[in-house]
């Protein structure tokens, strides 16, 4: 097994894609992957993806949890570390969530005219794209919303309808879900009105210019989560199957809303 | 029913309903003033809140940050009174007035216009006329102010609004009432067995006045003004003062009464001393006249004969006078019986036959005779030669003995010249005077006084006059005494 150095530094990225203010996970983590390693590993959270994608390209960081939609767009620059198995499969769907109590719900996309959506990020697929493709599908123009605006984390969706300060939001399935699995009163107070198709899972990447070893032991300490009861308990904590190497083709739909996304400006 | 009670209750059960009277006025006051003091808290609060509001909105507004807004909103409105019940909520609204995010979304709706419309009796001005902090308050008392965000060159980025019910503005009847509550409970847990205390004290000395007061007439007076307590309480102390000089006058009084009574009764009987004394002079100075004359003259047969008669008339008067005064002396004596009357009558027939005058008897007895003997026999006797010596010589005399259950009566009537009212008063008040006869009617009505009964004329066809004397017929222990 190929290992970083113990004096190598190990900094990974990461974003709304899981709940990562859990600052005693993270701590363990982080733990477990620099005795894994035999480096040490740290942690960066950030609301938004563009805070990390800054921070990884401005050399701050070796990896990143990023989302599909983001990787698509800078696939020139980074490389696939790994990619999560939730539910068996490295992919995940968008929900469109609404409060589930009240009067005078939305239904579906053809209901949001003259109401709020919360979105999560406009890097985010299932918080952005995916909506937008909906939007326009459904034949809502943003303009015809009363108010559409960024919850900056897709938890923040969930507690942005909760709060009723939209009628409904873009949420990522799996965080959805792992928030209804914690119990969190936000999921609680919420309902899933509509399914995506599947699309890739976010995935963990590397600037191409991180060196190959420090590249090689992550992915492999990542890989071998399911191999230990720590590491399945770390796995657990996130609600995952695992890691896996995926190719870059499970992208591909992403990459398609990506490109319609970019030609209808 | 409160007056009834001793001091022991009457006391901490005033002193009690005065503290707790005295903490419901403290607390109807305090809850005024906390509530005027809590009105103006609140506004200091929400103003404060909405200066920080925006200062902190800036950013965001020029963003269009609403879900920030929203966690700013949804931090800052915690420190706002009543944002728990849902009574107070605040909002960052865009330039136009429109809310950008509200505390409670429900109410405060992103994207809904705020400014320049009116909504639950809640009416704000249009934007352009929002320079400075606007305050309204509203008919139901609810409060809506409105503060714009200016950028640093003045440009209005938006407004910071916020909404305060009228119900934040209630008085806390509770919190206010609650310390003087407190305090009038521990004030009458003290109160009340110290109130016991004291009205144990203070009824003590007006029991000891009162079990005084109650006695006086039953005990002497002496006794009672050493058993008056001497409370040092001023108006205890002139209360007892007050019985103390009752009783000393009681007790003056009371001498005073025992020796009018001796005087009276030393005057009553120099009265009757000096009629007796008068009485036997006149006939003693007949009988020295008779002896003188049988010593001159007490050879001639004539003259001897007619002093003989002179000494005897004399000494009949001096008899007559004797027995009048009889019941005066006698106290204990038998009860009457019918042979008694029958002796009087027999005693004065000789008077009767000497002077012409036809004498009646008349005795009706239903029930035993159980008044003294000597008594009835005086009055009997006394009314007799009265009735005698008035009828005359070939007049009629004439006594009627009437004895029930209830009374026994002697009616003594004569043909003589009739005796109207007018002469019996005088002549008993007069207590005789001269004459013999009423010296005997004075004693009569004394002796019908004395025991309860009655004496007087009684009208008549049948004779001239009639006089009427009855006591109840009781024995002479029984006797109801007359006051004098």
């Amino acid at each position: 097994m190929a290992r970083a150095s113990a004096a190598t530094r190990v900094r990974v990225g990461l974003t709304a894609v899981i709940l990562a203010d859990q600052v005693a996970f993270l701590s363990r983590w982080s733990a477990y992957l620099s005795e894994r390693m035999q480096a040490n590993v740290t942690f960066t959270a950030r609301e938004s993806y563009q805070e990390i994608l800054d921070l990884l390209f401005g050399n701050q960081l070796e990896a990143a949890w990023i989302c599909g939609y983001p990787y698509v767009q800078q696939r020139e620059r980074v490389d696939l570390l790994a990619v999560p198995i939730y539910q068996g499969q490295p992919l995940y769907r968008s929900y469109l969530i609404r409060p589930n109590a009240g009067v005078d719900r939305i239904g579906g996309w053809k209901d949001l005219r003259g109401r709020v959506l919360a979105y999560s990020d406009p890097l985010s697929n299932s918080g952005w794209l995916v909506p937008q493709a909906q939007l326009r599908a459904a034949g809502v123009a943003p303009s015809e919303l009363r108010r559409g605006f960024f919850a900056h984390g897709h938890r923040n969706v969930a507690e942005a309808v909760a709060a009723r300060l939209a009628d409904a939001g873009c949420i990522d399935g799996y965080v959805w879900d792992t928030m209804l699995r914690q119990k969190m009163p936000a999921a609680g107070r919420t309902e899933v009105v509509w399914r995506s198709d599947l699309y890739g899972f976010p995935p963990l990447v590397v600037r191409k210019d991180t060196p190959g070893e420090v590249t090689e032991a992550l992915r492999r300490s990542l890989l071998a989560m399911t191999q230990d009861a720590e590491g399945r308990s770390l796995l657990d904590s996130l609600n995952l199957d695992g890691f896996a190497e995926e190719p870059s083709s499970i992208f591909a739909s992403i990459e398609r809303l990506s490109l319609e996304q970019d030609r209808l400006g | 029913m409160f007056e009834r009670l001793s001091y022991r209750f009457q006391i901490p059960c005033g002193l009690t309903l005065a503290v707790l009277l005295s903490a419901l006025l403290v607390a109807g006051v305090a809850a005024q003033i906390s509530a005027r003091a809590a009105r103006q808290e609140i506004l200091t609060t929400v103003r404060q809140a909405m200066v920080l509001l925006s200062a902190q909105a800036k950013p965001l507004l020029a963003a269009e940050d609403i879900w920030r807004a929203f966690t700013l909103l949804r931090d800052t409105a915690a420190l706002l009174p009543g944002v728990e019940q849902g009574e107070t909520r605040g909002a960052i609204l865009d330039a136009k007035g429109r809310i950008l995010a509200g505390s409670d979304p429900v109410k405060l709706a992103t994207g809904i216009q705020a400014t320049g419309v009116a909504s639950n009796q809640r009416a704000t001005p249009p934007v352009k006329d929002i320079h400075t902090r606007y305050e309204s308050l509203g008919p139901n008392g609810d409060l809506t102010l409105v503060e714009p965000i200016q950028s640093e060159d003045g440009e209005v980025l938006g407004f910071v609004y916020v909404e305060v019910d009228a119900q934040v503005f209630a008085p806390d009847w509770v919190a206010a009432a609650k310390p003087a509550l407190i305090g009038a409970a521990l004030a009458a847990a003290l109160l009340v067995p110290l109130g016991w205390l004291t009205g144990v004290r203070m009824g003590r000395p007006i029991a000891r006045i009162a079990n005084c007061i109650a006695r006086i007439g039953r005990k002497p007076a002496a006794q009672l003004k050493s058993e008056l307590p001497m409370p040092r309480d001023p108006e205890l102390g002139r209360i007892s003062s007050a019985v103390r000089q009752l009783l000393s006058e009681m007790e003056v009084r009371q001498t005073a009464e025992q020796r009018a009574l001796s005087a009276e009764r030393l005057a009553a009987v120099g009265r009757i001393t000096a009629a007796v004394a008068h009485e036997i002079n006149n006939p003693l100075a007949g009988l020295l006249t008779a002896a003188q004359t049988l010593r001159v003259h007490g050879a001639s047969e004539e003259a001897r004969a007619r002093s003989i008669d002179l000494i005897d008339r004399g000494l009949k008067q001096i008899q007559t006078m004797t027995a009048a005064l009889l019941p005066q002396a006698r106290v204990e004596d038998r009860a009457l019986q019918p042979g008694d009357v029958n002796d009087v009558v027999t005693l004065v027939q000789p008077e009767a036959a000497r002077m012409g005058v036809e004498l009646k008897l008349d005795m009706d007895v239903s029930s035993a005779f159980r008044v003294p003997s000597a008594v009835v026999r005086q009055v009997m006797l006394n009314l007799l030669l009265n009735a005698i010596k008035a009828a005359g010589g070939g007049g009629t005399a004439s006594a009627e003995v009437n004895a029930d259950a209830e009374t026994v009566k002697v009616t003594v009537s004569n043909s003589g010249v009739p005796l109207t009212d007018t002469a019996l008063a005088t002549r008993l008040a007069s207590e005789g005077g001269n004459d013999p006869r009423g010296f005997g009617l004075w004693i009569c009505r004394e002796i019908a006084n004395r025991f309860g009964g009655g004496f007087g004329l009684v009208p008549t066809s049948t004779a001239a006059t009639k006089l009427c004397f009855w006591i109840p017929n009781l024995e002479a222990n029984e006797q109801i005494t007359a006051p004098h």
